[in-house]
């Protein structure tokens, strides 16, 4: 099967779940994860080590707070080292090793609601 | 697999197609899970187990000692430039935060076919996955003589951060200007590759300072320096000329502790003052015991998507005690990764959901050349479904260009966000 039927099919089977979620059980559960939901959890926790979990970084710490910003200026920013044309210590090294789809992804799940 | 195979099996797994989340397959609510260590792997399995399960998976922390103490940052207690208490956390966040049970205890036996651990205090619990991350083992009968001076406190590994990093910043006090201060560093893999070489800093930082008549020496199994190579052998020149002497193949085979002198296995003996002796290493005590460390009897393979142990079902190893991927570090910061990855994986394995196929760890490892100044190597790593291991991806990662002081701003950082990450 193609990646991207695979994907279509992840997505329509968690709004899918979702639904049946919000229908069926009123307080989160863990019926409500769907393993794509985990896996975007997961991929964006490796953030966490030095941005704080969940991007809430620890107070004063002296680390940049990404959980200001917002998903579009958190995904230009981190294309943005990627690319090289923003500099800094770790963080270009760091956005090269991971593919733009999940630079994507960390910062749907990070960038501010 | 067609859409309605593929919608049909989700449903099923997540207790939907019944009408009822309660009637999933497995239960989460009633899984237990039970977690060894409390050191950067356990203790972020334990929380992001919680937290992956939406705090419904019950989690268990077997952990012996009353406070986290890092190993990261512990070169700067031996150093003088920061204290016991800026590097030691407490564990209960942990059950107030993330509804975690902590037992302080240590585990005796894993009895695989039951699925209990027997803790050292007589009591059994019973686990539906079971979580062992307990370090490394210093393997002090190695070398000659070792166990018996280190009992007597003569040498110091100072390898686990606790009551010998104090011990060894006494010592360093304690010696006359002009001393000698020793370390030999045993062949790799060993936790922390840069460890020793920022801890050489370290102590040279303190001698500089206080005692700049005294020397370091560093005797190093290993043909070369581990890790950040180049970047250490520039700031012992430049940061302390003439004060850091570098011995590559010199492996220390006994130590006599009358005389506090070490010996080699093909060179002359040395003298020192101040006595640093790190053994070979393996996996922790409980892994070895319980004979799932199957390479070599030292290390434990893991399958890397959930990080079970190839020898034993339901039992996921993190950090240090694993046979490592190729350029995977044993740090803290991997470790974190590790659990990171299999929390996930248990979460949803015991749920009834697909195990992530694509995990992705990081690693950053920074190191303080004197109070301030810091360099750094970082690395991504994405799992290879073919060759079943993870891999560095070409082009990312690397090292700092030099030492500096912003980055000694964010080392402090990384070290207060990962503590926080994993402990509260």
């Amino acid at each position: 099967m193609p990646l991207i039927h695979f994907q279509q099919l992840m997505k329509f089977s968690a709004i899918n779940l979702s639904l049946l979620g919000l229908i069926l059980i009123t307080s989160p559960s863990f019926a409500q994860t769907s393993a794509n939901n985990m896996n975007n959890r997961s991929l964006a926790a490796t953030c966490a080590n030095c941005h704080g979990t969940n991007g809430e970084v620890v107070p004063n710490s002296g680390m940049p707070d990404i959980g200001q910003l917002s998903k579009d200026e958190m995904l230009t920013k981190l294309m943005a080292y990627k690319s090289g044309a923003q500099p800094g210590t770790i963080m270009p090294q760091l956005a090269k090793g991971y593919t733009d789809e999940q630079l994507n992804t960390i910062a749907s799940v990070l960038g501010k609601k | 697999m067609n859409r309605r195979h593929f919608l049909g099996q989700s449903l099923a797994s997540a207790g939907l197609l019944a009408g009822c989340a309660s009637s999933a397959p497995i239960n989460i609510s009633k899984a237990q899970v039970v977690v060894i260590g409390g050191g950067y792997g356990g203790a972020t399995a334990a929380k992001y187990i919680r937290m992956f399960s939406n705090n419904t998976a019950q989690v268990t922390l077997i952990e012996p000692n009353a406070d986290f103490i890092s190993c990261p940052m512990s070169n700067l207690v031996i150093g003088g430039s920061r204290t016991m208490a800026e590097i030691t956390s407490p564990y209960e966040n942990l059950s107030k935060r993330h509804g975690v049970k902590l037992i302080k205890d240590m585990v005796e036996s894993i009895d695989q076919k039951q699925k209990t651990v027997k803790l050292v205090s007589g009591s059994t619990i019973k686990y539906d996955k079971l979580v062992v991350s307990p370090g490394v083992n210093l393997m002090m009968d190695q070398i000659k003589g070792l166990a018996e001076a280190n009992q007597a406190g003569v040498t110091i590994q100072a390898w686990k951060a606790g009551p010998e990093t104090v011990a060894l910043h006494q010592q360093l006090a304690a010696m006359r200007d002009g001393g000698v201060y020793a370390i030999s560093i045993p062949e790799a893999p060993f936790r922390c590759p840069p460890g020793p070489y920022e801890r050489a800093c370290q102590v040279a930082s303190y001698f500089k300072k206080n005692k700049p008549k005294s020397k370091v020496l560093i005797f190093d199994a290993n043909a070369d320096i581990v890790s950040k190579a180049g970047l250490f052998r520039k700031a012992w020149a430049t940061l302390y000329p003439g004060m850091i002497e570098y011995h590559p193949k010199f492996n220390v085979v006994a130590v006599d502790a009358k005389t506090k002198t070490l010996k080699f296995e093909v060179q002359d003996d040395v003298k020192a003052d101040v006595l640093n002796i790190l053994p070979l290493m393996r996996a922790g005590d409980i892994a070895v015991k319980s004979g799932i460390a199957n390479a070599n009897g030292r290390w434990v393979q893991v399958n890397f998507l959930n990080f079970e142990a190839t020898a034993a079902k339901d039992i996921h190893v993190l950090g240090d005690s694993i046979q490592v991927a190729p350029l995977m570090p044993k740090s803290g910061h991997m470790a974190n990764s590790h659990a990171k990855v299999a929390a996930a994986a248990i979460v949803a394995e015991l749920g009834g959901l697909e195990v992530n196929s694509a995990p992705v760890l990081t690693n950053t490892c920074y190191s303080f050349v004197d109070a301030t100044q810091v360099v750094h190597v970082a690395s991504v790593h994405q799992y290879n479904a073919e060759e079943k291991t993870f891999k560095t991806v070409p082009g990312s990662g690397g090292l700092s260009p030099e030492p500096t002081t912003l980055e000694g701003i964010y080392a402090w950082g990384w070290a207060k966000n990962i503590w926080a990450d994993s402990l509260a």
